[in-house]
Parts: structure tokens; C-alpha cells; sequence
């Protein structure tokens, strides 16, 4: 009985200590001393914590104000989330990509991040938030790139610049109305694109009532202008889950290529297609020659459902396609495919949309069609 | 084309149609996009009242401004097919709808004959994944990367539509519209 009380008190004072620790030192945030942001305020809003059992759950809602000291427009910016003391394989990051902000003004990030830890650990900030990378107008990058976020901002930035003159080629072609029809499409595809829900885990995976495991090959759509071809893939797919996609591609181009995105859809047994993710090859040990053939491969298993209102059902995975997402050359540049070949190849209406064309939809929604064209006009 | 009125709608969007009806209405929609247009106001309504019982806190100025976007899109989509409407209503086949109706009945008795000999079962659920390492996956309001136990999630608190991307390489990237700033913020967690 006593051994009983002194558990409770025990674990009573480790949960009063942790509700009385200020939250300002579970977080840190780390940005470089000749950093082109500089950090203005940190609001911890209504962070809290509290306790769940023998665990405690870090609620923290940051939202961050950084002032932009460089001389140029920033157009995305990529902060790195790591707490390792909780997840020591894992790591977040959030971007903010689409953004205009001029020399000498502030924007805000905001990071909402909920841990569930022992209650009983203690150590130095729970969270670090590091700057991984800032892309200007101009596609100058500054930041240690950790998270390949240079690439990822450019194709963010490329996507935006596409799905930008698509609108207003068609503000300038068919006016407000065209605008309109045109916005009503893209919304209405976004509401019918189908969803799954995805699991993702690294290494081995090991299921007992997935089914029997076998290779299925990739059929691949092409684009006229990509610089580098899908050759032939497999997947090991058993059941619901997909396996250790490896995907030979070949370098079409002049250049060397420094790093691969290939979008990865399956079939229902319906007929019916999903994006259930991209499979991407980079770092060093991924050297794409001008006219070389090489590997795309991970080492990771996806585990597709329907959604849960939906039924919730393991997709039985009938087929796969692969096409090529993005490419990034050696010297930096990056290529995506054109509104044109998505929409020839029937991708619109599977493929989520650009962060720019999903901004563009919510300001079309909320502000009306002269807010829109006042944006398109902007830049 | 004649069009289900405003009442069939909404019950459809709320799944309160009985079984012709909702098979009819079905069938009209996937000709009519006008009509999902609506459905799909109907339902966004609908979600709306939902998550009012959920929220712990209500945002109302941001639920208002998502209730006027959804209102104005309504209005901008009967605007665009109002044309459309008014020439089909003069369309001479409309008396034929209950002759399209009793083939569309057959059609479907003979597709579920048909499926119960095609169809493979569904796999039944397996149990979750087991692997040494983590799982990320994404929940109602974020991603979440569970490990041994412990967990760490990235939320999107203040958004309606989200899109979520998985990367082979181990990674889960949730996008939203931020509807307090209007930015698009992309939340990502990897796993190693």
C-alpha cells in the first residue's frame, strides 16, 4: 500500500513540476549571426502542457516574426524542427513557399508541434528550430541546405511562376468570366482528386496478413520535353502495401543531373488512380552523367487505405505509374513539367495542386475574381 | 437535363436520400457539375457544423469569412452554368427521364450481378505496420511520426483543405492555406 502512495506522489510531482516549467525553455530558435532573417518576436500563444499518465504532452504553438534584413525579395523560407530527444530518427520542417516579401518587413512562420514524452525526462530545449534555407527573387539561396530545401523551393517557386501565367494568360484571352470558369475548375477538381490515406516506415516491413508478396512493374508516362526517362521499375506490392520502389532512369539531356523526382500513382482494382507518393534519389552516391542510365531507389514501404470516410478499406493495389516530377541539374538549375503535359497526360485531376495554385484558390474564395486579377497583375 | 431540386440536393449531400433516390441523384451528378457544385456546398456546410462540436475554441471571424467564401462560390458557379440551365430546360427529352430512370435501374442490377461474380474480395485490414523503425502517418490534424512510444506531430491548426504527399525517402509533407495569413505553409516530418 505504501510502496502504491509513493508511486502516486511520485508521479504526482513529476507531473506538477512539468505544468510549472516554463514553456520559453523547451524551445529554442537557432538562425545564423549573417542570416539574411533576423528574429523579431517569439509568441509561445496558448503552448501548454499536460500530463497523460506516465507521459506528458508538449502542446507548443510558436508563431515566429522574422524580418527580412537582405536586400532582396524573399519568395520561401524552410525552418528545421528537431527534437531529439523524443524522436532520435525524426525531424520536421516547415516552409513557407509563395511568399513576396519585401526588403526591411517582417512575415510571420508559425509552428504548431505536439510531442508525447516520458514525463520524467529532462535535459536542455526540448525543440530547436534552425534555419535550413531562404530563396530569393532572384533564385539566390542562402542557408546550410540540410533538408534539400534549395531544390524544393525552386520547384515551389517554378510551380508558381507556371500556374501564375496559366491563369493570366487566360485573364488576358477570356477576361474576368474566363478567370472565374477557370478558378472553378481548378476548385472542383481539388474537391473530386482522389485521396488515400498513406502510411510511410522505413527499412523492412514486416505484415502477416498483407497477402503474398510480388514484384509488379511500373508503366511510365512520358513528357516531351523532360530531361531525363523512366527506363523500367518495380515495386514489391503484398496486399495494401508497396515495397522498395526501384526506378531506372536515363539522362536525355546535355547536363549532369544531380537529383531525380519520380511521382509515383497506383490503380485501384477499379480502375481508378491515386498519387500515393514521389520516390526521389539525390546525395552523391546518385551521379546522373549527360547520357547515363542509373538507379532511383529507396529503401521504404507505403501503406495505402482508403480514406476513413471512405470506409477506410486497404486499397488492393492493382497497377503502378511513374513520371518524372522533377529534375535538378548539376549546376543548380531545376526542371518540372509544363501546365501543358499535366493536362495532356490527365495528371490535373490527380496530382494535389502547386502551394501557389492552392493560394490563388483561397484568395479566389475569399476576396472574389477582382482580388485574384489584382494579384495575377501584381507580378 | 432536368435538375434535382435544392431540397434533393441537400438531403444528398447529407446522406439522408433513400436508396432510388440517392442512385438517381448520383447518376445526374456525374453529368452535372453544377449540381456537385452545390452538393459540395451542401456538404462543406455540413462539415462546418460538424466541426463546430468539435472545436474546443471557435475561431468565429475565420469560420465567417470561410462561410462568405463558400457562399460567394456558390453564387460565382450558378452564375457561370446559369446559361447552361436555361437552355437545357428547353430541351425536348425530358419526358423520357422515366424510361432513362427504369433502363438506368436495370443497368445497375445487371453491374451488382456482375461485380458479385468479378469482384476479389478486399484484402482483409492488416494489422499495422511492424518495423523496427518508425511510422509516419497523417491524422485528422497533422502528421504524426510515432517512435518506440514516443511521438511527434506537426499540426496545421488553422486551415480547411489539406493536401498530404508521402516521399519514399521517408518523409510525409502536409500543405494548407494558413487562413489567418492567406500564406501556404508546408509541414513536413521525416523519418530516418
Amino acid at each position: 500500500m505504501s510502496n502504491k502512495l509513493a508511486i502516486l506522489f511520485v508521479a504526482g510531482v513529476t507531473a506538477l513540476c512539468a505544468q510549472e516549467t516554463p514553456l520559453d525553455n523547451w524551445v529554442k530558435i537557432n538562425l545564423p549571426v549573417d542570416s539574411p532573417l533576423t528574429l523579431i518576436s517569439t509568441d509561445l500563444g496558448e503552448s501548454h502542457l499536460s500530463p497523460r499518465g506516465s507521459a506528458v504532452v508538449l502542446d507548443l504553438d510558436v508563431a515566429l516574426t522574422l524580418h527580412n534584413s537582405s536586400p532582396n525579395r524573399v519568395r520561401g523560407v524552410t525552418l528545421l524542427v528537431a527534437a531529439q530527444e523524443v524522436t532520435p530518427g525524426g525531424k520536421a520542417s516547415v516552409s513557407v513557399p509563395s511568399l513576396d516579401v519585401a526588403p526591411n518587413r517582417n512575415f510571420p512562420v508559425r509552428i504548431n508541434l505536439r510531442l508525447l514524452r516520458p514525463a520524467q525526462m529532462r535535459g536542455g530545449p526540448l525543440v530547436e528550430v534552425n534555419l535550413d534555407g531562404v530563396l530569393f527573387q532572384d533564385y539566390s539561396f542562402y542557408g546550410p541546405n540540410r533538408l534539400e530545401s534549395r531544390r524544393t523551393m525552386i520547384a515551389w517557386e517554378m510551380q508558381a511562376q507556371r500556374d501564375r501565367k496559366y491563369f493570366n494568360s487566360i485573364l488576358e484571352a477570356r477576361g474576368m468570366d474566363g478567370l472565374k470558369q477557370a478558378m472553378l475548375e481548378s476548385l472542383n477538381r481539388q474537391a473530386e482528386r482522389p485521396r488515400l490515406d498513406v502510411q510511410v516506415s522505413r527499412g523492412r516491413a514486416v505484415t502477416s496478413a498483407a497477402g503474398a508478396e510480388r514484384a509488379v512493374r511500373f508503366a511510365f508516362l512520358r513528357f516531351p520535353d523532360e530531361p531525363v526517362e523512366p527506363v523500367e521499375g518495380w515495386a514489391e506490392i503484398a496486399g495494401n502495401e508497396a515495397r522498395n520502389p526501384r526506378i531506372d532512369v536515363h539522362n536525355t539531356s546535355a547536363r549532369q543531373v544531380r537529383s531525380v523526382e519520380i511521382d509515383w500513382m497506383v490503380t485501384d482494382r477499379q480502375g481508378k488512380q491515386y498519387m500515393a507518393g514521389s520516390v526521389p534519389a539525390s546525395g552523391p552516391e546518385f551521379n546522373l552523367k549527360a547520357g547515363a542510365t542509373s538507379r532511383v531507389l529507396q529503401d521504404t514501404a507505403l501503406r495505402l487505405s482508403r480514406l476513413a470516410n471512405d470506409g477506410g478499406a486497404p486499397l488492393s493495389i492493382a497497377g503502378m505509374t511513374g513520371f518524372v516530377g522533377q529534375v535538378e541539374f548539376a549546376d543548380g538549375k531545376v526542371w518540372i513539367p509544363n501546365r501543358e503535359s499535366l493536362a495532356n497526360a490527365q495528371l490535373l485531376g490527380i496530382l494535389e495542386p502547386s502551394p501557389e495554385e492552392q493560394r490563388l484558390m483561397d484568395l479566389y474564395r475569399k476576396k472574389g475574381p477582382k482580388a485574384l486579377a489584382d494579384e495575377l497583375n501584381k507580378f | 437535363m432536368t435538375h434535382p431540386d435544392q431540397t434533393i440536393l441537400a438531403l444528398y449531400a447529407g446522406q439522408d436520400l433513400g436508396w432510388f433516390r440517392r442512385r438517381r441523384t448520383e447518376r445526374h451528378l456525374a453529368s452535372c457539375r453544377q449540381c456537385r457544385n452545390e452538393v459540395q456546398a451542401f456538404a462543406s456546410a455540413r462539415d462546418h457544423l460538424v466541426a463546430l462540436n468539435e472545436l474546443p475554441a471557435i475561431s468565429w471571424n475565420r469560420l465567417a469569412i470561410e462561410m462568405k467564401a463558400n457562399i460567394r462560390l456558390g453564387l460565382a458557379a450558378g452564375e457561370c452554368v446559369r446559361g447552361e440551365r436555361m437552355a437545357s430546360r428547353l430541351g425536348l427529352f425530358g419526358i423520357f427521364s422515366g424510361a432513362r430512370a427504369l433502363a438506368a435501374c436495370a443497368s445497375v442490377v445487371a453491374l451488382v450481378t456482375a461485380g458479385l461474380f468479378l469482384e476479389r474480395p478486399t484484402p482483409p485490414a492488416p494489422p499495422a505496420i511492424a518495423s523496427d523503425g518508425a511510422v509516419l502517418r497523417a491524422t485528422a490534424n497533422g502528421i504524426e511520426l510515432n517512435q518506440g512510444g514516443q511521438t511527434l506531430s506537426l499540426l496545421h491548426v488553422r486551415s480547411v483543405d489539406v493536401t498530404y504527399s508521402a516521399g519514399a525517402q521517408g518523409s510525409m509533407r502536409a500543405g494548407y492555406v494558413d487562413s489567418d495569413t492567406g500564406n501556404v505553409p508546408i509541414n513536413n516530418v521525416y523519418v530516418q
